[in-house]
This record gives structure tokens, sequence and C-alpha cells, in this order.
């Protein structure tokens, strides 16, 4: 009793609801034209359920005492019926607004806003159609009991059922407007206003036109009703048809409309007058709940639609979509962002739009590369992936990752390619210096090692060198004395010679630690020594931008070779070539041929760079035309083809440039 | 210059090296004393006689160039370096420490010989200094103790009365143990007095004037 007391509503809003429900109750009075035929539309059964859906169950209490005295009181001013009748009526009217509120709320989700179709036919049915079961049959029996208005429980029923449900219909959904939009947070637009303005005369002048018989027929309605309904769902459905109920009363009451007839007649016309409003009611609520959720459907679409947009456009990463065929269909905000410009306002005829967004983002150099490499996955179906250059919007060329792959549809067919570029410049920019570190590195390293071993050679050779002319200068000393002592010359000539030998000992000594070892030599397929150097070579290759054209003469025999010596002396030719390159325009391609002549296999490396000056010196040591090179590279290549039992030489190139030509003969005899 | 008045020490650990001086320096009429490493001549007894001192950068056990830093506060002679392959940091490093020469290998006779001479020359003049300062120390040494109190006085330059005063003596006593410091000290004049002081590194404690005041 405590908790009940506690939730006690204000009294302002019981209030209200008591005046509320007598004014219900006298608009049922008046609407019940012929005394005796009962009440045709029961406002307050709406009002009632409406308030208790929205008021916590344990606050019911008062609204049942607030109802019992409103009802009462209407008894008093209007029905004149006995007080237990009355009283008992109440209870069934009370029953049916806790029945239907309490179905309503355990079926749709608190606070009960009646925003989906699931939602309003489930009130609907539970509120208009098995709540009103409980005061039909509660009020018929006590009719018939009291014997009231001569009416058996039979006849009395459906009249009571009708007219309480269609109270519900007109009343509920008006009164959980007016609840829920107290406070009148909902603006409308001065659009709406005027839609709502020019729709609520044109609904007046039909229903008054119509319901006042100078139209034959009161469906007419309709039209403008469900207008009200799409367009201003709940709200509009809730006022119009508050609207076309009250319209209606006064033309029935006045006798007017075609709902108004004679005694004998009336009973049936009254039905069809409950029915008029039930249907109006019933379709424009079902209308309202469709046009909601329909509303709610879009709302939610253009959202996450948005969101999706917003997400693909703020990526950090630079996102595209073509058709089947290639042609562009969309460029993301960071797409266009980094090009500069959006490439579907690239306007040219179909399929060489294409074209024409790559010529005028692609690298000219990996031009070629894209387009094979697209137009194969555009044939295949085949994932795209790769890196090339593209022009930043301030014609910077940056490296860019390109992955793309096909949107396929059920049947498996392409719908769209999606694809995105990723900007890499910083890491190519990183790796290509980390690569260019570890070759300084290496050089560095070689040229230390080199100078170390320079230096103890130097060493073991000056230490007899000095010994040598410090005797020769004895040895001339003892020569040139007054009196020549020969014995003693004789001696340090003997040193000289003991010397100069262990000189030249040092010597041949560092060059057997030079000497090529032939132990390790094996009958091996040459194009396959071939392939692998040019695999060694390609990224180095790639970064010079230099093309490397292979051509090996098939059928070649195996050649008896050192595997690592012989690539050591492809790469240090291919390396040559493409260094020789490094300064010119045009295109830069080296060519590696192998074929047969003879007994040997013959092999050329050919550039076209600026060819060489001194074609008899370089293979010298430490001759040498680059800039920071040792000049023991070719010396060291011809030293190996040499040991081979080759020969290695240059050629000019046609028209400019140097090939490199060397021949390993082929030994017939080697055991495999 | 004769093969008995002086000698020439090779420090060298490549043997060739060593004979061919050894043979070089012999047509030249020089005597010789080779050593194959640092510590075989830190060690060794050498003759006391005006020498030069031909060394190795590169030896087996130290630095040429440490040697030369170990043994400058010794009486060592001066040194010629010879090396394989010289830098300009050891070379100035040698010759701001004292060295004659720094030759490359091979170096030629008359470079050689040229350092070698200067360097003995050099060695000449400090034995003939270092054993001119030996036969002062020894008259110094045969003064009595009153003389070596009446020798710092007088080549101060007091009077012999202030000096008399000083020591609390008559003037005739100390012109008795003045003449003779003169006459063991074997000065000719109070100007030889003077200098032979100066090189003994005798303290001039008094001036004439302070004695005065």
């Amino acid at each position: 009793v405590k908790r009940v007391w506690s939730h006690r509503p204000q009294f302002s809003h019981l209030g209200l609801f008591v005046a509320a429900y007598v004014l219900g109750c006298g608009f049922a009075q008046s609407l019940a034209i012929v005394p005796g035929t009962g009440i045709s539309v029961w406002p307050p059964s709406g009002l009632f359920i409406a308030t208790l859906v929205l008021a916590s169950p344990l606050s019911w209490p008062w609204w049942v005492l607030g109802g019992c005295l409103a009802e009462l009181f209407g008894n008093v001013l209007w029905f004149h019926s006995p007080l237990p009748a009355a009283f008992l009526m109440y209870i069934g009217n009370a029953l049916e607004a806790m029945v239907g509120a309490w179905l309503v709320n355990q079926t749709c989700r608190r606070p009960v806003r009646l925003e989906t179709l699931r939602e309003v036919l489930a009130s609907l049915v539970l509120g208009a159609g098995i709540a009103p079961i409980a005061s039909a049959t509660v009020g018929s029996a006590t009719l018939a009991w009291f014997g009231m208005q001569s009416q058996t429980f039979a006849a009395a029923w459906p009249l009571w059922w009708i007219g309480d449900s269609t109270g519900v219909l007109i009343v509920a959904p008006l009164a959980l407007v007016v609840f829920q939009n107290w406070h009148g947070e909902t603006e409308l637009s001065a659009a709406r206003w005027v839609e709502a303005s020019v729709l609520g005369l044109i609904f007046l002048a039909v229903a008054a036109l119509s319901l006042s018989g100078y139209l034959p027929f009161a469906y007419i309605i309709m039209p403008p009703l469900l207008w009200a309904a799409v367009r201003f769902e709940f709200r509009g459905a809730a006022v119009t048809l508050t609207l076309l109920a009250l319209i209606t009363a006064v033309f029935t009451i006045s006798g007017a409309s075609q709902f108004a007839g004679d005694p004998e007649s009336q009973k049936q016309k009254q039905v069809m007058l409950q029915l008029f409003l039930a249907i109006s009611a019933l379709s424009a609520l079902i209308v309202a709940a469709i046009s909601r959720q329909h509303h709610r459907a879009v709302l939610t679409l253009r959202q996450s639609e948005r969101s999706l947009r917003e997400l693909v456009e703020t990526l950090p990463t630079l996102i595209w979509c073509t058709a089947p065929d290639g042609k562009p269909i969309y460029f993301s905000q960071q797409f266009r962002d980094f090009v500069g410009f959006n490439p579907e306002g690239k306007d040219a005829a179909g399929a060489s739009r294409l074209v024409d967004v790559l010529k005028a983002i692609i690298h000219p150099d990996d031009l070629d590369t894209v387009d094979k490499l697209f137009a194969h996955s555009l044939a295949t179906g085949e994932p795209y992936a790769l890196k090339h250059r593209q022009r930043r919007f301030d014609g910077q060329y940056r490296w860019i990752q390109t992955r793309a792959a096909a949107m396929r549809n059920g049947d498996g067919a392409i719908v769209q390619w999606n694809g995105v570029c990723l900007d890499i410049e910083d890491q190519v920019r990183a790796q290509d210096e980390l690569r260019l570190a570890q070759e300084t590195h290496l050089h560095a390293s070689r040229a230390a090692s080199l100078a170390e071993l320079s230096a103890s050679i130097a060493h073991e050779v000056n230490q007899p060198l000095a010994a040598i002319v410090t005797n020769s200068h004895a040895c001339q000393r003892w020569l040139t004395a007054d009196t020549p002592n020969i014995e003693r010359a004789q001696k340090t000539v003997e040193r000289v010679i003991r010397d100069a030998n262990s000189a030249a000992e040092v010597i041949s000594r560092i060059r057997a630690l030079f000497k090529q070892s032939v132990e390790t030599r094996n009958a091996t397929p040459f194009g396959n020594v071939i392939a692998e150097a040019h695999d060694l070579m390609a990224e180095e290759a790639a970064r010079r931008r230099v093309h490397i054209d292979v051509c090996i003469e098939s059928n070649l025999p195996p050649v008896a070779l050192d595997r690592v010596q012989i690539q050591q002396v492809l790469v240090n030719l291919v390396r040559n070539g493409m260094e020789a390159m490094d300064n010119i325009g045009g295109d830069r391609v080296l060519r590696i041929c192998a074929r047969q002549m003879g007994d040997a296999v013959r092999t050329e490396i050919s550039d076209h760079g600026r060819g060489i000056e001194s074609p008899d010196r370089i293979f010298e040591p430490f001759v040498t035309t680059k800039q920071h090179g040792m000049g023991m590279g070719l010396a060291i290549c011809r030293s190996i083809i040499d040991s081979h039992g080759g020969r290695l030489w240059t050629e000019k190139s046609n028209p400019h440039g140097a090939t490199f030509v060397f021949t390993l003969p082929i030994e017939t005899e080697v055991a495999l | 210059m004769t093969a008995g008045d002086h000698v020439i020490f090779i420090v060298d650990d490549d043997e060739r090296v060593r004979e061919a001086l050894g043979e070089l320096l012999a047509s030249h009429d020089m005597r010789t004393i080779a050593f194959a490493s640092a510590g075989d001549y830190v060690s060794a007894d050498k003759p006391d006689v005006p020498a030069c001192l031909v060394l190795d950068v590169e030896l087996p056990d130290i630095n040429g160039l440490d040697l030369q830093k170990q043994i400058r506060e010794g009486n060592h002679p001066p040194i010629v370096f010879i090396t394989g392959h010289g830098d300009i940091p050891s070379s100035v490093q040698a010759i701001k420490h004292g060295a004659v020469d720094f030759l490359t290998k091979p170096f030629s006779d008359a470079d050689l010989m040229s350092a070698i001479r200067a360097a003995i020359a050099q060695d000449r003049e400090i034995r003939s200094e270092r054993a001119e300062l030996g036969v002062l120390r020894q008259r110094y040494l045969d003064l009595t103790p009153r003389e070596r109190e009446v020798l710092p006085l007088v080549v101060s330059g007091l009077l012999n009365k202030q000096a008399a005063a000083e020591l609390g003596i008559s003037e005739v006593t100390l012109q008795i143990h003045r003449r003779n410091v003169m006459q063991k000290m074997a000065a000719a004049s109070l100007a030889d007095l003077v200098r032979f002081a100066e090189k003994l590194q005798i303290p001039v404690t008094h001036s004439r004037r302070a004695g005065n005041t």
C-alpha cells in the first residue's frame, strides 16, 4: 500500500484524466441518438487503455479510482443507470483497460512508441480486439441482469464490443500522441505546416461534404485520411481520426449524415457508423505504421550508407572501382585528392576513358606493365597486384602498391572490380637507402681488405728490397775503395741475390693464394647458369630501369664449369653493362645471348652505353673507367674464364655500346 | 774518426736488414752492434763511447717509437729511425722526441750515412759536456763543508764583509776559504767560478743588495 501511495500520480494529471473521461462519456451519450439503442462509440475505453499503457502498473489503482469517479459522475449526468449496474459496468470497463494495457505492455517494448507495424498490429488486436471482450461481456451481462434498455445478452454484446473497440481505435492513438508529445519537442518545417494545413482543409471539406449527404458515400474520406497517415504518420492518423469522429458525430446528431435515419433502420445505421469509424481507424493506423516503418528503414539505410561512404572516403588509402570491362566507376575522395583531379570527370568516349586515366596518373615507364597486367586480370578474373609509380597532384611520382579483386555475383559473374592503392614511397625509399648502405658497406669493406692486403704485400716485399739496396751500396763501396775488397763485395752480391729471390718468392706465394681451384667443376646446363644470374640481377635492373633481354639457344650442351665463378663473371659483366647505360636516355636494354659455336659455347653481353675507350687495357688489373671502381672486376673475370680454358674479349655493339664475349669449351668427355 | 772510437747500434727484427746495414757501415769503417729486438738492446752491455742507434719502427716486442719514449730519461745515443712504411704522424712524433732522422726503407747510402754522422757528432758533444760536468762535480765534492757554504755566497756577488757577516766569521777567515775554493774548483777568475756554479746548478741564494737591507 505504501508503494502504491508513493506512486500516486500528480493530481493535475489525475484531474485532467477524470475530466477527459467525463467528456468521453458525454461524447458517447451524444452519439447514442436514439434512446434504447445503447452506446455507439465509447471513447473512455481508448483514453483508459492509453493512460494505463503509459502509467506504471503501481499507479494503476489511482487511475482506476479516478475512472470510477468520472464514470459514476457521467452516470449521474447522462446515463441514469441504477448505481449497482453502473458500478458493475465500470468494473467491466476497468477490467478491459487493465487487460488491454497489460497485454500491450507485455507485447511491446517499453516505452510503447508504436513505431513498427508489428507493434501497431499487436496493439490493435490486443487493445481494440481482445480487451473489449471483457467490458462487453461484463456490460452485456449487467444490462441483461438488470433488464435495462430491453436488451438480451447476445444482442447487446456485439454492439458493446464494437463500441468499445471503436473507442479504443480512435481515442487511444490520440491519447498516446498527446501524452507523448506533451512537451512538443517535435518541430515541423514550414513546408510541412503548409502541407498539414492544406491537408486539413481538404480533409475537413471532404468530410463535411461526404458526411452531410452531398456525396453519396462516406468512405470517400479515405484518400485524405490515408494521406495524413502516410505523410504525418501516427500523429496525422490520430488527429484526423479524432476530427473524423467529431464530424461524424456532429452530422449524425444533426441528422444530416448517412448514419442518421428513422428509428427502424437506426440500429443498423448505428452498426454501419461504428463499422465506418472502426474501418477508417484501422486503415489509417495500419498505413501510419507502415509509413513509419518505411520511413525508419529509409533513415537507417541512409545512415548506414552515409557511414559506409564516410568510411570509404576517409580510409587512409586510395580506393577505386571499375566496371567489369575496366571502365572507371568510382574514386574515393582520398584518391581524388592524391591525383589532384576527379578521374570520373575525365570525359572521353567509352573504353578509352580507362586508358586516359591510366595515362594521366601512371609513370610512363610503368604504363606498359600496368596496362598488360590489368588487362590480364580483366580477361581472367585473377586478382591484380603491382608496385608502380603514380603521379601525385604536385607532379611527383610516388611508389604505389595497388591491389584489386573482382566482386562477383551469386552466379560467379564479375560485377565490379574493387581496388586499393597504398602510398609506399617511404618504404621503397627506405629499402633503397638500406640497399645503398649495404653496397657502400660492402665496397668499403672490400676496399679495406684490399688496403690491408696491399700493406701486407708491401711489407713482405719491402724488407728484402731494403736489404738489397743497402747491400748494393755496401758492395759498391767495397769495389770503389782505394784497395777494393773483392771478397766482401762478393759476399754482399750473394746476399743481394738471396734477398731478391726471397722477394720473388713472396710474389709467387701471393699469386698462389689467388689461384683458381679446379676441383669444383661440374657439367652444368649453361642456360640455367644464365637464368640464375639473370634472377640475381633482376631487382637491380628494375631499379636502374634496365630491361634485360635473354636469348639462349635451345639444346645447349652442358659445360664443365665452376657455377659460382661463372655466375660471378656474368654478374660482373651484366652490372658493368647496366652501369655503362646509367647516364643515357632512351631504351636501356641489355642483351644476353648464348649459343654454340663449334666446340665452345659463346656468350655475348651487349649494352648501349658509351662503349670502351681502350679495349686492350680494360682487362689489366687496377685499370678502371668508373669513379669508384677498383679495376679488379674484369681482370678477375678474365682469369676465371682463362682458367676454364675459355677466352674473354670485347667487341663494339651496333650502333653504339660495348659487347663482352666469352667462350667456354664443351667437354664431351667430362664425367657426369 | 776511427773504428775504435765510436759504435753504431742496430735494432731491426729482419736479419737480412741487420746484415746489410752491418756490411754497409763496415764498408764505411764503422763498428756496429746489432740487436733483433728492443729488449736485447736494453739489456745488453754497451761500450761507453760516442754512439748512434739505428732503430726500426716495427719491432716484435715493442714499437720503436715506444722504446724511444722509454729510454728518453737515461743516457742513450741519438736515434736514426728506419721503417718499412713511414707515415707522417709517426715521423713527426719521432722527430719531436729528439730523433735525428726518420728514413723510409729502402733508403740511400748517402741519407743514412749523413744521419749517422750527425748523430755521432751530437753524441760526442753531449758526452764531452757530460764529462766536464763530472770533473766539476768531483772538484765540488773535494770542498770542505765550510767551503761549500762560502761558494754560493761568493757567486751571489756578496762583498767579503757581507759574506763573513752571513757566516758569522771574520773577513780574513772568509778570504782564506774563498782562496781555497777558487783553487780547488780550478777557477782562474770569479767569472769562471760563477759559470761552474751554474753548471752544477748551485742556487744563488743571496744578493748584495738584499744583504744590505
